[in-house]
């Protein structure tokens, strides 16, 4: 096993290589020593490491002569669609799989549910209908606590 | 032009006017700059945060890095720097005296 300051230091370069090269070629070296004294003074390691990774992503993110606004601007919206994707897709796996189970719940309202929301947990407020079997509709509504499911054998007003 | 156009430090944010009031007694290192930090405002500077201050104000022309002293970079702050200081030092006592009076004149 290696000692606590060596591994103190792969951490600290690790975090250092996070840079772009440019200020790499700049300050690495003053930065592993100036990292060297901190952690000699009893600054924890964890946050010193912290800081240079936030730093890291700061320098990434600036506009800089080389590198256009529109570049930045692209790669964050570019990130920003990633995550928007992956999140609309695992939002949208959650209701196959609820209908996959086909049980409406009957148990008291769980807190994490949509329908605990202040403006969805009134009394008698209906949450949208969702066709089960051609010309029926299953509706959930909360009522004191707990689910009530009806299914309408016509077509349905939707709830305003 | 206004004193708060005229204030450059106004949109740098506070790390990096720290290191330019540290440096206004004389040109330091980074270690150096994070201990004179702590010990007149109480501001734990963390590393990364001091070299984004540093090259900040470097690219502003408000400080200088001086010949290395071994690995060690020290900076020192440049005319343009300490004006720049002064005015936004200006800037903060008229925004802090028009604070003080009307607490005062409020009488909480």
């Amino acid at each position: 096993m290696s000692a606590p300051g060596a591994r103190e230091g792969r951490l600290v370069d690790a975090a250092l290589r996070c840079y772009p090269p440019r200020w790499r070629r700049r300050h690495a070296d003053e930065a592993a020593e100036l990292a060297a004294l901190l952690i000699a003074d009893g600054t924890p390691a964890a946050s010193i490491v912290w800081s240079y990774l936030v730093g890291a992503a700061r320098e990434w993110l600036a506009p800089r002569p080389g590198r256009s606004l529109s570049a930045v601007t692209a790669a964050l919206l570019a990130v920003t669609c990633l995550l928007g994707l992956s999140a609309a897709l695992v939002a949208e796996s959650a209701p196959a799989k609820a209908a996959g189970t086909a049980r409406a719940p009957s148990g008291p309202i769980p807190p994490t549910s949509k329908a605990a929301s202040p403006r969805a947990g009134s009394p008698h407020q209906l949450t949208p209908c969702r066709p089960v079997l051609p010309r029926q509709v299953a509706c959930a509504s909360p009522v004191a606590g707990h689910w009530r499911l009806s299914i309408q054998g016509s077509a349905h007003a939707p709830s305003g | 032009m206004s004193a708060r156009e005229q204030d450059v430090l106004r949109r740098v944010g506070e790390a990096s006017v720290l290191v330019l009031i540290s440096l206004a007694d004389g040109p330091k290192h980074g270690y150096a700059l994070i201990k004179d930090v702590r010990q007149f405002a109480g501001v734990e500077l963390g590393p990364g945060t001091l070299y984004g201050a540093l090259d900040r104000l470097e690219r502003l022309g408000l400080i200088e890095p001086l010949p290395a002293d071994e690995r060690r970079h020290p900076y020192r702050i440049t005319a343009p720097g300490a004006a720049a200081l002064r005015i936004h030092l200006d800037s903060l006592e008229r925004v802090s005296a028009a604070g003080r009076l009307r607490l005062q004149l409020g009488g909480t």
